[in-house]
């Protein structure tokens, strides 16, 4: 069926409506599926890093032992935590539906960790409090990538990772809190002893800086913190079977 | 007529609706919905019209509307109840606000408190903290003052939550402000800048109650009611010139006492003012826009020439 006007094209029915196939609308479409490849390689690439620090942890565990695990894991750990600060910006641009309340403090503590006490304080790397941080942390984020990953590349969402995402947590998110918080805590000695990131008065901007105050605030900061995000999890796991259990 | 209302889920929130008369206005059915349902008075109601296909937000309906103008023809008298919670009078709210820094930053100057953080107890008093201190609590008890004596409020009401969450950002940004300019390791700068900045401040908060009587002027009863175009002194050039001389007031207080806690505090005021004032603008320009016979709003700045 052909059209007498320009800009009439067929539709359903023997009728000709008028599309606007305007410029705008195709670089709309383009923009989306520019979108869909960067979010696909950005969760396998994450996956990848996060698939290295799981193995070299189990290998290290099984060959020489828990002090030598952060050692091992190190380059990979740093690179796919520090990646997730990306996501933070998926949530503001629109990427991704997750709001930035529930990212920014999950990605917050976990860079708090990787950086200002890991990296800050070598004195806790050998902790074995590193091996439970390392497990929790490296499962949870395999499961969450491969799942997004699965979704944004092959259109899939297999009812199995949806479990398992949805499930582990329940597990998963008290040991790695509480490895976060025993790490924090073993590293507060020498937080205090070190004067490490400290900035102290008199100073021409008059302003001030005391580590060891403010690693007391991020450790307080767990008690209202841990709570919300388990209960998080917990209405994102509901909505999850509702919408399951709907188109099913 | 009788009107039905129902919550937002559709459920009736008044058994069997309300009888009013044909001339009643919405302010009549609040006091009626208030009668029947005891907790929700009118402040607390939100009333609009059931959502017509393709709108996103729904029609808010105003006060002194009647009724048989607000629905369309021919439709069921459905309203839609929205509870907003508890409220408290704008002034409540603001006294709240601004009666914490007026007695937490004294206590910063006055109290030592500094030894509970090991700091030394004894220390030396420079001029420029003892003068921040004046023009800081003079400033809050200015505000107070406007609060009761000079402000005329367009809403009535405001959430109860909103207390906690001002009362946090004006309590807590006082607590960390008076912490540094008190410090006693706290550094002046020179007498000349010092004079400037509260000279600044001092000319920039006349400036400011002045924009505030031009303000309230405008909701007089004896003048024109509704939202009116400011003019007169700087709301000439700019529409929200009393955030202007606002946040002008606050950089002369940070240039006489450089600290990066009284600079931050600049900024994310600067911040929150700029948004309101953009909104004020927008709603300015959209009321007035020269169809119609009605006045054109005319180009001015929005709320810091020459940036906005």
């Amino acid at each position: 069926m052909v059209c007498q006007e320009d800009n009439f094209y067929p539709q359903s029915e023997g009728l000709c409506c008028r599309v606007e196939r305007t410029n705008e609308s195709r670089i709309m479409a383009g923009l989306a599926i520019l979108k869909r490849i960067y979010l696909a390689v950005y969760n396998w690439v994450v996956f990848a890093g996060w698939l290295q620090v799981l193995y070299w942890a189990v290998q290290t565990l099984r060959t020489s032992g828990y002090e030598a695990v952060y050692a091992a894991v190190e380059r990979p750990l740093q690179f796919a935590q520090t990646a997730a600060i990306l996501e933070i910006f998926h949530g503001m641009f629109g990427l991704v539906r997750s709001p930035v309340s529930a990212t920014l403090p999950q990605i917050g503590s976990r860079i708090y960790v990787t950086w200002a006490i890991l990296w800050s304080f070598p004195e806790t790397r050998t902790s074995p409090i590193v091996s439970s941080l390392v497990l929790s942390w490296s499962i949870t984020e395999l499961i969450r990538y491969s799942f997004f990953g699965m979704r944004e590349a092959f259109g899939i969402t297999p009812s199995f990772l949806q479990w398992l995402r949805y499930s582990t947590f329940y597990i998963l998110y008290p040991t790695g809190i509480s490895s976060e918080v025993g790490l924090i805590l073993t590293a507060l000695p020498y937080v205090k002893v070190s004067e490490k990131y400290c900035l102290r008065m008199p100073n021409r901007l008059n302003i001030a800086f005391d580590n060891y105050f403010a690693t007391l605030f991020t450790l307080a900061s767990y008690i209202p913190g841990s709570p919300y995000m388990y209960t998080y999890m917990i209405g994102q796991r509901a909505k999850a079977l509702a919408k399951a259990k709907k188109s099913a | 007529m009788l009107v039905t209302v129902t919550s937002r889920s559709g459920k009736e929130v008044v058994k069997g609706g309300i009888q009013l008369s044909e001339n009643a206005t919405v302010k009549d059915l609040k006091a009626s919905i208030h009668k029947r349902t005891g907790k929700l008075y009118p402040e607390r109601q939100r009333l609009s019209l059931p959502l017509v296909s393709g709108q996103t937000r729904p029609t808010v309906l105003d006060g002194d509307k009647r009724l048989c103008d607000v629905f369309p023809e021919g439709s069921d008298h459905i309203v839609i109840l929205k509870d907003l919670g508890p409220q408290v009078k704008y002034s409540t709210l603001f006294f709240f606000e601004y009666v914490g820094p007026l007695f937490i930053y004294p206590m910063f100057y006055f109290l030592p408190l500094y030894k509970f953080v090991g700091l030394p107890e004894k220390r030396v008093i420079h001029p420029v903290q003892t003068y921040a201190t004046i023009y800081w609590c003079f400033h809050y008890f200015k505000r107070i003052m406007e609060t009761f004596f000079v402000h005329k409020f367009s809403h009535a009401t405001s959430p109860l939550s909103f207390v906690f969450r001002n009362c946090c950002y004006y309590w807590s940004f006082a607590v960390f402000i008076a912490y540094f300019v008190n410090h006693p390791y706290y550094t002046p700068v020179g007498e000349t800048q010092m004079y400037i900045g509260f000279g600044l401040g001092i000319i920039c908060q006349l400036a400011n109650f002045y924009c505030h009587i031009i303000l309230k002027n405008l909701r007089d009863p004896k003048g024109q009611g509704g939202y009116q175009i400011p003019r007169g002194f700087l709301f000439n050039y700019i529409t929200c010139a009393n955030y202007t001389t606002e946040i002008y007031q606050w950089l002369g207080f940070n240039i006489a006492t450089q600290t990066v806690a009284g600079y931050s505090f600049l900024v994310v005021a600067a911040y929150i003012m700029s948004d309101w004032a953009l909104g004020k603008h927008r709603r300015l320009k959209k009321l007035y826009d020269g169809k119609e016979g009605r006045v054109k709003y005319p180009n001015r700045f929005v709320i810091l020439p020459p940036f906005l």
